[in-house]
């Protein structure tokens, strides 16, 4: 898998579609019952005007997509930077992708530099960022 | 969990909230992947770890009442992979209070530990809490 990491190379993509009841899920599994996440009626309220899912949820993705291309590298040597631009909402349908865009190589270390985003199905951005996993030695 | 709860007015750079410890066993780790769609691969998702630290964020930050807080940034390094089963204590300060307006910003830095005192995650969140 890690051999075929080179400049250039697309990552993903991972597609999910936002629920409402998957965002409860995670609220259940994280412990984070913010109500702007989780309760319908406060979050209509609020200038969201709705409730949204959480900014981690998103990333969660982001991870998945980088745990398919990078394997264990990535939970031992991954790094990576995200805005959250906007939004995600019950019923969008989120795409991740990614780009390895350098592979730079630091004494005998080599490191995978990746950009990566997740739009909606308005093509609009949610999180954008950067990540960078640490290759192991001997990848040819 | 804090001695006394401190308050929003009270906190400053380089306050250091209480330790938070979380068994992360298969029940918990289970109940992630059925959240994010996740596919299992014998270690806790890096990002289950971080949910537990971000958890434990929300619950120990004091904010003014009727606040809504938007998580704005995120900065992760995954150290090493986490074996379910791991309990793990997470650390987290005040990096920066920013007031911009009506728009306040709380930047924290995140610091997860294993039972062996082992850094396995590090990071800083920045917050964003709308006026």
């Amino acid at each position: 898998m890690l051999t075929e990491i080179q400049e250039g190379k697309a990552l993903g993509p991972v597609v999910r579609h936002i629920t409402q009841e998957k965002i409860n899920l995670y609220a259940e599994a994280s412990g984070d019952f913010n109500p702007i996440h989780v309760d319908e009626s406060f979050a209509a309220r609020t200038p969201f005007g709705g409730t949204i899912a959480h900014g981690m949820l998103n990333l969660a993705y982001v991870s998945e997509m980088m745990m398919s291309a990078f394997g264990r590298s990535w939970l031992s040597g991954g790094k990576l930077r995200a805005k959250f631009k906007e939004s995600a909402r019950p019923g969008d349908t989120l795409t991740i992708t990614g780009q390895v865009f350098c592979i730079e190589q630091e004494s005998d270390v080599s490191y995978a530099n990746c950009s990566f985003e997740c739009r909606n199905q308005k093509n609009e951005l949610i999180v954008t960022g950067e990540a960078t996993v640490r290759l192991p030695s001997g990848r040819q | 969990m804090p001695d006394r709860a401190i308050s929003y007015g009270e906190l400053t750079p380089g306050y250091k909230f209480p330790p938070a410890t979380y068994e992360l066993d298969a029940y918990f780790v289970s109940k992630y992947r059925k959240a994010v769609d996740g596919t299992a691969d014998g270690f806790v998702p890096p990002l289950a770890v971080t949910a537990c630290a971000i958890a434990a964020m929300t619950k120990s930050v004091p904010l003014p009442p009727g606040t809504i807080a938007i998580h704005a940034s995120q900065e992760l390094e995954f150290l090493k992979p986490v074996p379910i089963g791991t309990t793990i204590e997470c650390h987290i300060a005040l990096a920066q209070k920013i007031a911009r307006g009506k728009m306040s910003m709380l930047v924290l830095e995140l610091e997860i530990l294993d039972k062996g005192k082992e850094k396995v995650q590090s990071g800083r969140a920045t917050i964003a809490l709308p006026g």
